[in-house]
């Protein structure tokens, strides 16, 4: 049996940590939205777009997850590097969770901003 | 691309692990996962050049130990069961998987056999009550002056001497209306545990 070593982040470092995991799946279903990606894809999408460093092994289980949930389907492609890629797609479903969890964000994310400007300002 | 041996042997060594971790799982699901990984290993090795050992090793490091990997997914795979369907034999079956990696998984499997065993002892008492009225019931008996002991019986061999049987043929709902509901009880918070280390697990930012 074996439980993962690493310690976990101190104070205000575990609580970025906490607030980039609960962002992860609705960044997922953004990063989906134009069209279908790979997993490495989906993976860059994250870091380049949202700065959201996220480990692999984590966001394959995830993308497993959503698929179980019927949020993403996905289907197998041949590409000219010589091995087959798992390309991930919205269904109408995931579409739907999309807007709802981005509706939840903006929503909280102005009335936070609101009350964060004093803080903001340095008062 | 080719990928030289010992690279080769290395990503096939970290995959058997993983596929190894994942039994339990269907198995058209497990080699789905086991060959996007594949994939995934290949392409992130060879990001940055020509394939190497090296690249290789960083990108399974990226992936964190097979065995952690195939433990999300394994609680994953619980979480989506338990959606579909309630069987306490499959969660059980998925429960194995988690506590062969993991020392949560491990009590969270005895509390849940614990709890299982409860409720079917529960309600075998109750089914069992018709066939041996005379001894099958919750006993009390006493232990020493101011001590005594409650037993459930199945009722299998001669009745007690002295014991007094608590709730006669009341034993038959009550028994399986609070053995039904441990079995619903244990079922939630081995889900409601799973769910807890999902969210525990899921660090961005690891790699």
């Amino acid at each position: 049996m074996k439980e993962r070593g690493a310690s976990e982040p101190e104070g205000g470092d575990k609580w970025e940590v906490q607030l980039r995991k609960g962002c992860l799946e609705l960044a997922i279903l953004a990063a989906l939205w134009d069209g279908k990606l790979y997993g490495l894809e989906i993976l860059r999408r994250l870091e380049s777009d949202s700065h959201l460093v996220v480990s692999e092994g984590t966001v394959y289980p995830l993308l497993s997850r959503l698929k179980s949930l019927g949020l993403v389907k996905s289907e197998w492609v041949e590409s000219d590097s010589g091995h087959p890629r798992k390309y991930y797609a919205l269904t109408p479903a995931g579409r739907q969770r999309g807007r709802e969890m981005a509706a939840i964000w903006t929503r909280f994310s102005g009335s936070m901003s609101r009350l964060l400007a004093p803080l903001a300002k340095g008062k | 691309m080719t990928m030289p041996g010992d690279a080769q042997q290395r990503m096939e060594s970290y995959l058997g692990q993983l596929r190894r971790g994942l039994r339990g799982m269907h198995e058209e699901d497990a080699r789905d996962i086991v060959e996007e990984l594949r994939s995934h290993i290949a392409e992130r090795a060879a990001a940055s050049g020509p394939l190497t050992a090296a690249g290789v090793e960083r990108a399974l490091a990226g992936l964190g130990p097979p065995e952690e990997l195939a433990g999300q997914y394994i609680t994953d795979s619980l979480l989506a069961r338990a959606e579909t369907s309630r069987s306490p034999l499959r969660i059980l079956q998925s429960l194995f998987r988690w506590a062969s990696w993991s020392v949560a998984g491990f009590f969270v499997l005895l509390g849940s056999l614990l709890g299982y065993f409860l409720g079917v002892v529960f309600i075998l008492v109750a089914a069992l009550k018709p066939f041996h009225p005379e001894s099958a019931g919750l006993w009390v008996f006493p232990d020493g002056a101011n001590d005594f002991e409650i037993s459930l019986r199945l009722g299998f061999g001669t009745p007690p001497a002295n014991g007094r049987e608590l709730l006669g043929w009341w034993v038959i709902p009550v028994g399986f209306a609070v053995g039904c509901w441990l079995v619903i009880l244990t079922t939630r918070l081995a889900l409601w545990c799973a769910r807890r280390y999902r969210k525990s697990r899921a660090l961005p930012g690891s790699s």
